[in-house]
C-alpha cells in the first residue's frame, strides 16, 4: 500500500473508470480459463464411443489441458513483462481458436490431445495470467473487489457453458461443437482487447527508479523499482544480447525473476498454497460419484454440483467486498488461511452427511468456501510481493501448483478405490487444507511481526536529518530528469513546475 | 431385512449346485452394484446367495435360492436395492464356484425366488419386474405381513390374463407358485390377487433384458464415421443384429457382406458397436440393433442424423464477424478517446501556461508594489 509520499509524487491508480472495463474483460477471460476444461467433459462419452478408447484416455484431454493452462504460466508471465497484457491475451484467444478448430477434425485421440490439451491448454494459460497481472495494474484501493468480481467469471461461465455445450452437442454433434467452441473461445481476443496498456504505473516506477540511483530510502518501493527496471532495460538488454552471448541466467532473470525465491512473504505463500491444492480440487470432482453412490439419483447429483456454482458465483464478489473493508484488508492473509481452514472443516465434516439434505448443505457451505478461497487466490498473493513483481510471482506460483493440482483427484481416487469408501478421500483433503490453512496462518503472523519490524526499522532511518538532505538532492535531480522523459509524465511535470513555483515563492518571500 | 436363507428342499427331480458368491466390499466407486454376468452360467446349474449376511460356504447341496425381499408400504425409500453378484471366477473377483456332484437328470435351469410383501391398504398394487435372460425355474410368492394376519377370511388367486394358476401355501401368510420358463410364452405378467373385505395384489412382470440405445440423435457428418453402441444390462446375448430402418421396412446389416461400409464390433459380448464408414445423406435415418436371448428377443432404437458441414459452419463464421466487430470497435474507441485525452489535455495545458503568467504578472506587480511601498 503506498504511503503518503507517494500519492504526492505519483499519479495514483485509476481505482476505477476504465479499471471496472478491464476487470469484465478479465471475469470473461478467468471464465473461459478455469470452466472451459471442465466444460468439455460433456463430450467425452462420445468421443470415447467414437475412438474405441477407454474413459481414463479421455480424461487425459482434461489433464494435459488443466496442466497446460498451469505449467506455461512462466512463459506467459516472461511474455507479459515484455510486452504487456493486451497482445498476450489476444495472441491466446486466437491461440484458443485455432486449437479448438483444428481440434473439430482430429482423426485420432493423440490429435485431440494436442489439438485441445496443448494448443488449447497453452492459449488458456495466456488469457488467465494477464488477466489477473493486470487487474493489479489498474486497481489498488479496490483491488479485492476488482479481484473478487474477475474471479466470479469461473462459476458463471461454468453454469453457461455447461447447458451451451449440451445443446451444442444435441445439434452438431462432438465436431460441430468443437468448431463453434473456437469461434466462442475467440471472445478471449475480445476480452484482450479491452486492456488498455496502463502508463502511469510505469511513470511513477520509471521515477522511482531513477530516485533508487540517486540513493532513496524507501525499502519496498525501491525493491519493487530494481524489479521494475529490468523490463524496461529488456528492449536493451535484447539488443545486447545479439552483439556479446549474455549469461543465460542472467538473462532469464530479466525477464522472470527467480529472485523471489529469497522473498519471505513468496516463500510462504508458495509452501501453503501448493500443499492446499492438494485437497482443493478433488471433491469437486468427486461430489457427484459420491451422491450416487450413497443412493442419490444422477440428476440430483448434477443439481448439487449447481449448487455450489450458485453459491460460488455469489461468494466470490462478497469475498472482495468483505476483504476491502479497513477492518479486513491489512490482515487479509488471516481471513485467507481462515477461509482454507473452513474449507478443510467442510469436507471433514462431509462423511457425517446423511442423505439428500445434508449433501445440500455440505455444497452450500463447500460453494461459499471455495468461493473464498479462489476470490482471494491472487489478491494475496498481489498483497505480499506487491503489484510490480507480481508478473513473475505468479507464474512461477502456477508451476508450482501444477503438480500438486494434478496429483489432487488421482490420490483421492485412489483412496477411494483402496478402501471402498470416499470418506478417506474427504478426511485426506480435509485434513491437508486445515494444515495449508494453519501453516499460512501461522507463518503469515509471523510476516505480519516481521514487516512492523522492517517498517519500524525504515521509520528511523527516515527520521535521520542526514537522510532528509539527501531525499531533496535526490528530488531536483529527479525534477530535471523527469523534464526530459517522454509524454507520459506530463502529469507529473505539471507538479513540478507547481513545486518549482512553491520553491521559487519561498525564495523570493 | 433379512435375507431369507431358504432352507427348502426341492423336488427330487431337480439338480442342485452349490455356488458360492463372495464379493468384495466396495469396488469401483462409479458402481457400487456389480453384476458380472457369466457367459457359461445358463450352462451350468448355479445358485446364487444373497451378499447380505450370508458369506459361508456350506457344502450341503441345499437349495440356497436368490431372495429378493421387497418390502413395499407405498414409499418407494423402503425400498431394497438388489445388490447381488453373478460372478465367475476371475481376477478382479474373488468367487469360489462350488461344483457339486450332481445327480443324475441334469436339468440346466437356474432356480430363482421371489418374494413379494404384500402391503395392507387396498386398492394399491404392487409391481414388480423381473429380468429373465435363459431358461429359469422361478417360484414367485407373495407374504402378508404379519401385523396384518389379523385379516381372515381371504382368498388367494394367482392369475396370468385370464388364466388362473395353481399355487401352494407356502407358510401359513404366504402363496406362492412355480413356474418352469422355457421359451418366450411363458413370459408375461403374473398376479396375485387376496380378495377378502378388501382386495389386495401384486404383479409380477417377467421379462426379457432391456436393450440400452440411444434416446438423442447421434449427430454425424458426410464422409465422416458413425459408431452406434448398444449395450445389453448385465446379460449376455446369444446373438446381436442391426437393422436398418428405411421406410418402414427393416433391413438386416450384414456386415460381411458390406466390410467397407459397416464393420461390427460383437466383443465384450454384452456391448455391441456398428462403426459405419463414409457416410452419406443415405445413412440417416432410425437403426436398430436386436439382442436374442435364450427367452426370446429384445430391441434397442437408435437414430442417426447426417449433416453437411455447411451447417455448424454458419454459426462459426457468424460468431467470428461478431468477435472482429467487436474488437474493431474497440480499438476505435480506444484511438478516439486518446485523441479526445490529448486534445482535453493541450487545452489544459494552455490554460495553465496562461494562468502562470498571468500569475507570474501578477507577482511582479505585487513585489514591485511592495518595493515600491519599501
Amino acid at each position: 500500500m503506498p504511503t503518503p509520499h507517494h500519492a504526492g509524487r505519483a499519479p495514483g491508480l485509476p481505482d476505477g473508470g476504465w479499471g471496472w472495463v478491464v476487470v469484465f474483460g478479465a471475469f470473461v477471460s478467468i471464465g473461459f480459463a478455469y470452466a472451459f476444461p471442465k466444460g468439455v467433459a460433456i463430450f467425452f462419452k462420445e468421443i470415447q464411443d467414437f475412438f474405441g478408447t477407454s474413459y481414463s484416455e479421455i480424461a487425459w484431454v482434461s489433464s494435459i489441458m488443466l496442466a497446460t493452462t498451469y505449467g506455461a504460466g512462466p512463459i506467459s508471465s516472461i511474455l507479459v513483462n515484455r510486452y504487456g497484457s493486451r497482445p498476450v491475451v489476444i495472441f491466446g484467444g486466437l491461440l484458443c481458436g485455432i486449437g479448438m478448430v483444428s481440434a473439430a477434425f482430429c482423426t485420432s485421440i493423440l490429435q485431440l490431445y494436442i489439438c485441445v490439451g496443448f494448443i488449447t491448454g497453452f492459449g488458456l494459460a495466456l488469457n488467465l495470467q494477464p488477466s489477473v497481472i493486470i487487474i493489479g495494474k489498474y486497481f489498488l484501493k479496490r483491488r479485492p473487489i476488482a479481484n473478487g468480481l474477475a474471479m466470479a467469471g469461473s462459476p458463471v461461465m461454468l453454469c453457461t457453458l455447461a447447458p451451451l455445450n449440451q445443446f451444442l452437442f444435441d445439434n452438431f454433434g462432438w465436431r460441430g461443437s468443437f468448431l463453434i467452441l473456437g469461434a466462442i473461445l475467440l471472445h478471449c481476443c475480445v476480452a484482450g482487447a479491452l486492456f488498455r496498456p496502463i502508463r502511469a504505473a510505469t511513470a511513477s516506477v520509471k521515477t522511482q527508479s531513477i530516485e533508487e540511483g540517486k540513493g532513496a530510502l524507501k525499502e519496498e518501493v525501491t525493491e519493487d523499482a530494481m524489479e521494475m527496471s529490468s523490463p524496461t532495460n529488456v528492449p536493451m538488454e535484447g539488443k545486447m544480447e545479439e552483439e556479446g552471448g549474455k549469461d543465460c541466467c542472467e538473462k532469464i532473470n530479466q525477464y522472470l525473476d527467480f529472485s523471489l525465491f529469497k522473498h519471505r512473504g513468496f516463500l510462504i505463500y508458495l509452501i501453503g498454497n501448493v500443499l492446499m491444492f492438494l485437497g482443493f480440487f478433488a471433491p469437486i470432482v468427486f461430489l457427484a460419484p459420491y451422491a450416487k453412490h450413497i443412493g442419490i439419483d444422477e440428476y440430483s447429483a448434477a443439481f448439487l454440483l449447481s449448487i455450489l456454482a450458485i453459491v460460488d458465483m455469489i461468494a466470490r464478489p462478497t469475498t472482495g467486498i468483505i476483504a476491502n473493508s479497513k477492518w479486513v484488508r491489512p490482515r487479509i492473509q488471516y481471513f485467507f488461511s481462515f477461509s482454507i481452514a473452513f474449507n478443510g472443516a467442510c469436507h471433514l465434516l462431509c462423511p457425517l452427511a446423511s442423505g439428500y439434505t445434508g449433501l445440500v448443505i455440505y455444497s452450500i457451505f463447500f460453494g461459499l468456501a471455495f468461493g473464498m478461497v479462489c476470490a482471494m487466490l491472487f489478491e494475496t498473493l498481489m498483497d505480499l510481493v506487491g503489484a510490480a513483481r507480481f508478473t513473475s510471482a505468479v507464474g512461477l506460483v502456477t508451476i508450482a501448483e501444477c503438480c500438486t493440482i494434478l496429483l489432487g483427484p488421482p490420490i483421492g481416487g485412489t483412496l477411494i478405490d483402496t478402501f471402498g469408501d470416499y470418506k478417506y478421500m474427504f478426511i485426506k483433503c480435509g485434513a491437508v487444507m486445515v494444515l495449508a490453512g494453519t501453516f499460512l496462518f501461522i507463518m503469515n503472523y509471523y510476516n505480519y511481526r516481521m514487516l512492523a519490524k522492517e517498517e519500524k526499522e525504515r521509520k528511523a532511518k527516515e527520521d535521520d536529518p542526514k537522510s532528509v538532505r539527501t531525499e531533496n538532492e535526490g528530488r531536483n535531480n529527479w525534477n530535471k530528469e523527469t523534464a526530459q522523459n517522454g509524454p507520459e509524465l506530463e502529469p507529473l511535470r505539471e507538479e513540478q513546475e507547481i513545486q518549482k513555483k512553491e520553491v521559487n515563492g519561498t525564495n523570493e518571500v | 431385512m433379512p435375507a431369507a436363507f431358504s432352507g427348502k428342499r426341492p423336488a427330487p427331480l431337480l439338480r442342485l449346485l452349490l455356488l458360492l458368491c463372495l464379493s468384495l466390499p466396495g469396488g469401483t466407486p462409479a458402481d457400487p452394484t456389480m453384476t458380472t454376468q457369466d457367459a457359461s452360467q445358463f450352462q451350468a446349474n448355479s445358485l446364487t446367495k444373497m451378499r447380505a449376511g450370508l458369506n459361508e460356504s456350506s457344502s450341503e447341496p441345499v437349495t440356497t435360492a436368490r431372495t429378493v425381499n421387497w418390502k413395499t408400504s407405498g414409499s418407494s425409500s423402503d425400498h431394497l436395492t438388489l445388490e447381488h453378484s453373478v460372478s465367475t471366477p476371475g481376477p478382479d473377483l474373488a468367487t469360489q464356484v462350488f461344483k457339486q456332484a450332481s445327480k443324475e437328470n441334469v436339468s440346466n435351469l437356474t432356480f430363482v425366488e421371489y418374494e413379494v410383501l404384500l402391503p395392507g391398504v387396498s386398492g394399491t398394487s404392487v409391481e414388480k419386474n423381473i429380468t429373465l435372460d435363459s431358461a429359469t425355474r422361478i417360484e414367485l410368492s407373495c407374504r402378508l405381513d404379519n401385523k396384518y394376519s389379523h385379516l381372515k377370511s381371504f382368498q388367494v388367486t394367482w392369475k396370468r390374463g385370464n388364466e388362473t394358476i395353481r399355487h401352494i401355501n407356502k407358510t401359513e401368510n404366504s402363496w406362492g407358485i412355480q413356474l418352469r420358463i422355457l421359451d418366450n410364452s411363458k413370459l408375461g405378467s403374473y398376479s396375485c390377487t387376496l380378495k377378502g373385505e378388501e382386495e389386495i395384489s401384486a404383479v409380477f412382470h417377467l421379462q426379457v433384458p432391456k436393450i440400452e440405445g440411444k434416446e438423442k440423435n447421434i449427430v454425424s457428418y458426410e464422409g465422416d464415421t458413425a459408431v452406434l453402441v448398444c449395450k445389453s444390462s448385465g446379460y449376455t446375448p446369444i446373438a446381436w443384429t442391426w437393422y436398418m430402418i428405411n421406410g418402414s421396412e427393416q433391413i438386416a446389416i450384414n456386415d460381411s457382406l458390406m466390410a467397407d461400409k459397416y464393420v461390427i464390433n460383437r466383443i465384450p459380448t454384452n456391448v455391441t458397436h456398428l462403426k459405419i464408414v463414409k457416410l452419406t445423406k443415405e445413412d440417416d435415418g432410425a437403426y436398430w440393433c436386436e439382442a436374442a436371448f435364450e427367452l426370446g428377443k429384445s430391441k434397442g432404437k437408435l437414430k442417426l442424423k447426417i449433416l453437411s458441414l455447411m451447417v455448424p459452419l454458419k454459426p462459426f463464421l457468424a460468431i467470428v464477424a461478431e468477435v472482429v466487430i467487436l474488437v474493431t470497435i474497440i480499438f476505435l474507441y480506444e484511438i478516439y478517446s486518446k485523441k479526445k485525452e490529448k486534445h482535453a489535455e493541450e487545452e489544459k495545458e494552455f490554460d495553465q501556461v496562461e494562468q502562470l503568467k498571468s500569475e507570474e504578472s501578477n507577482g511582479l506587480e505585487n513585489s514591485s508594489a511592495r518595493h515600491r511601498k519599501i
